[in-house]
């Protein structure tokens, strides 16, 4: 009712979905014009970075949301006659949340960070003062950022690292942050060990890391389709995937096509690692398959060309997941969260 | 077809027309030359051979069945030299092989008969003829050992098939035709010419005959996940699509870059959303994220090895391994002239490899310059990930594989491709 011509707009872009997957959502680009007027600048920003992909994997939106309502909380003033604790979330964290939401569905590490958040703000006594109130929470959300964010990434780099054995031929696919900083702490321990890099050619993300690796010494046999997929996992030592997100059923949630690799690798014998921070877990949602969450490629919804951004790996195709804390089985971080 | 565009590009159709004017060498080069470029490809090949040896048959000289095979052979063996990924070459070839042996041993029973009487033939043949040629591997029971167990319909085949005990001798094979009568290689020629027509027949009919059972596979409501459709597919999404009311979601390993102004299986497409059936194309390498909404995967094979194993377009495999792991069947169609009587290399030899620059651009000389690109073109399938071959005769399972090879080849010439080596 508000903005008339959005949802007509929405219809004809969600007109080519095929039915069956009608219930996926998808990305969508608000003109900043559109916006709700409570939306602050940095949010908006971040809302258009995020709806056309230039903030892409979930760790990187994770980051610049929190950055971003870092900045809503800085200029945040509490009006007369409320407290913090009680106006905060529900007139102006909220609207942030709804037009992210709006721009692209929410990742699930952004999901536990607002449902963190909020928890916080909640705690507040009702007459915390104002000024004590916002430095307490930009001190949560830099140590947030520090710890669930840089150093996990560290620690799990610096873990995947240590189980590459010397001659090792490790497999992966696409690119991901955790598993291309992986490779380079082992080839800067002094390993020599080969990766062969399995691409999405409607992605190519792969064929950068494929150049990295290159660039710092490290053998690499780049694919840039999965085809011939079976012998060259066959070939392999082991598989090192990224995830997006893990659910309380242990599954991985991962750009698509992880699941054929990694049920590839299982079935040839091969091992496989998922790298993944404990922020990216999901306790409360269990997804069985690929049509419970996902997304749909907005540059790829036309009656020529349908894509889903990701899939779902069932835990049986899974051998070990790497997190900060631990490195177990694809349930037992999931307590970590 | 304008004159100009067929000597810049000779298609298969202009090169068969041109057989009749050409010199039996010169028809071979032209086709060795477009086997080579990679202009004359899968189902193409197996007709084009057939055509080849109809020539060869025709226009070579030769006096008696020893020649007539050696002729063949040596032509075959070029073919299948010039496009070692095309098994179909092979086949049809051996077809042709037998089908020499089968008319050969017919004339030969025709003059015997009056002397002597069939039984004694059929004792005498396998003892005296085997030392003239190195015997083939036995790898499987003798073709009469199977034969009794056929359940296959053979009266499409009666020329090529292997008789039945009693007919014929079952190795009638490398005959010695010295004393023929050049009457007898006349009738001879004619009689393979017809074989071979029948064995052409049979190739342009397998698509059509294999479409007949569409409605039996794809039912009402059925989401069916094509890979890279070929021909013998979308022929037989076509003719399902006339009777039934479904969703073809079509999968291929071709990226963005590949697709020109046309959309990939426009044509295909169109047929069926005329017929009322819905299409989904999927930009999208992984599979496994579809798949527990299809009901069946069908895609096509370039070959069909002896234990059951197939040689396909590459990516089938995933989509094969994806349905497989979610037990959804996997239906592959394949004409029986595909069927090899061999075994499948090992994996890594057998697979054939693209042009990586469609990936990666050589542009960028010094990223790329150090890094190794694969860019494979088919794949193997392990038969453990195949439910259904639906070949041209009804669909088969794995199982009987061996009584269809039996049929259709015989034992002499399963080595055929073991004499590629030989210049």
């Amino acid at each position: 009712g508000r903005r008339p011509s959005v949802p007509t707009t929405e219809k004809d872009v969600r007109s080519g979905i095929p039915e069956c997957f009608s219930h996926v959502p998808m990305a969508k680009r608000i003109p900043t014009s559109h916006a709700n007027k409570d939306v602050h600048p940095a949010v908006l920003a971040v809302g258009q970075q995020m709806a056309t992909f230039f903030l892409n994997d979930s760790i990187s939106r994770l980051r610049a949301t929190l950055l971003a309502f870092r900045k809503v909380i800085e200029s945040y003033e509490t009006p007369k006659g409320n407290s913090l604790s009680r106006h905060f979330v529900p007139h102006v964290l909220n609207p942030q949340i709804e037009y992210l939401t709006e721009c692209r569905p929410m990742c699930f590490a952004m999901g536990n960070a607002i449902r963190l958040l909020k928890g916080r703000v909640n705690k507040f006594d009702i007459d915390t003062a104002e000024d004590e109130a916002k430095e307490d929470l930009l001190e949560w959300i830099d140590s947030l950022i520090i710890e669930r964010i840089t150093l996990a990434e560290d620690a799990i780099a610096r873990n995947a690292a240590e189980s590459i054995n010397e001659g090792d031929t490790i497999i992966t696919y696409g690119r991901h942050r955790l598993v291309e900083k992986t490779f380079l702490e082992a080839k800067h321990d002094g390993k020599s060990f080969d990766v062969t890099v399995i691409d999405d050619p409607f992605d190519r993300g792969g064929q950068e890391l494929a150049e990295t690796l290159r660039q710092a010494g490290i053998p690499v046999l780049y694919s840039p389709n999965l085809g011939g997929l079976r012998p060259k996992v066959a070939a392999a030592s082991n598989a090192f995937l990224g995830g997006e997100a893990i659910f309380a059923n242990g599954s991985l949630h991962a750009p698509s096509g992880t699941a054929d690799v990694a049920m590839a690798a299982m079935n040839a014998g091969v091992k496989v690692i998922v790298l993944c921070e404990t922020i990216n877990f999901d306790r409360d949602r269990v997804s069985v398959d690929s049509l419970t969450y996902n997304e749909i490629d907005p540059e790829r919804n036309t009656a020529d060309c349908f894509r889903l951004l990701f899939d779902n790996t069932h835990d049986k195709y899974i051998t070990g997941v790497i997190t900060e804390f631990e490195s177990g089985g694809g349930n037992s971080p999931a307590q970590a969260i | 077809m304008a004159p100009s565009q067929a000597s810049h590009a000779p298609t298969l159709d202009s090169l068969i027309k041109s057989f009749n004017s050409q010199t039996l060498e010169a028809s071979i080069e032209s086709l060795l030359f477009l086997l080579k470029r990679r202009q004359v490809q899968g189902d193409e090949c197996a007709k084009a051979t057939a055509h080849i040896l109809r020539q060869v048959v025709a226009k070579s000289k030769w006096r008696d069945v020893d020649q007539l095979l050696s002729r063949v052979q040596s032509a075959g063996s070029r073919l299948a030299r010039a496009a070692p990924m095309e098994p179909v070459i092979g086949n049809v070839v051996r077809r042709v092989l037998g089908l020499i042996r089968d008319e050969a041993s017919e004339e030969r029973n025709a003059d015997d008969l009056v002397s002597e009487t069939a039984s004694d033939i059929q004792s005498l043949t396998p003892s005296t003829y085997p030392a003239q040629r190195p015997a083939p591997v036995p790898i499987r029971p003798s073709p009469s050992a199977i034969s009794t167990g056929l359940q296959v319909s053979k009266s499409m085949f009666n020329l090529l098939s292997v008789a039945d005990p009693g007919d014929s001798p079952m190795t009638g094979a490398s005959t010695p035709m010295s004393q023929a009568q050049p009457a007898s290689v006349h009738a001879l020629r004619s009689e393979v010419m017809d074989g071979i027509e029948e064995i052409l027949d049979e190739i342009n009919q397998a698509d059509d005959q294999i479409a007949g059972f569409a409605e039996i596979q794809i039912h009402p409501g059925d989401y069916v996940l094509a890979y890279q459709p070929s021909r013998t597919v979308e022929r037989f999404l076509v003719k399902a699509a006339s009777k039934r009311r479904f969703t073809v979601i079509i999968a291929s390993l071709e990226s963005p870059s590949h697709t020109t102004a046309e959309a990939p299986y426009a044509t295909l497409r169109k047929k069926l959303n005329a017929a009322g059936v819905k299409t989904i194309n999927l930009a999208s390498n992984g599979l496994m994220a579809y798949i527990p909404r299809v009901n069946k995967v069908i895609f096509g094979a370039k070959a069909v090895y002896q234990n059951g194993g197939l040689l396909v377009d590459s990516g089938s495999c995933i989509a094969a391994q994806a349905a497989h792991e979610y037990l959804k069947p996997v239906i592959v169609l394949c004409p029986v002239f595909k069927f090899c009587p061999e075994d499948p290399l090992d994996e890594v030899s057998r697979r054939e490899l693209g042009n990586p620059s469609t990936y990666v651009s050589y542009a960028n000389g010094p990223a790329v310059d150090a890094l190794d690109v694969e860019n494979t073109v088919t794949d193997y399938i392990p038969p453990e990930l195949v439910d259904v071959y639906l070949t041209n005769l009804g669909p088969q399972t794995r199982h009987h594989l061996a009584s269809i090879l039996a049929d259709h080849y015989k034992t002499e010439d399963i080595g055929f491709s073991l004499q590629l080596d030989e210049p």
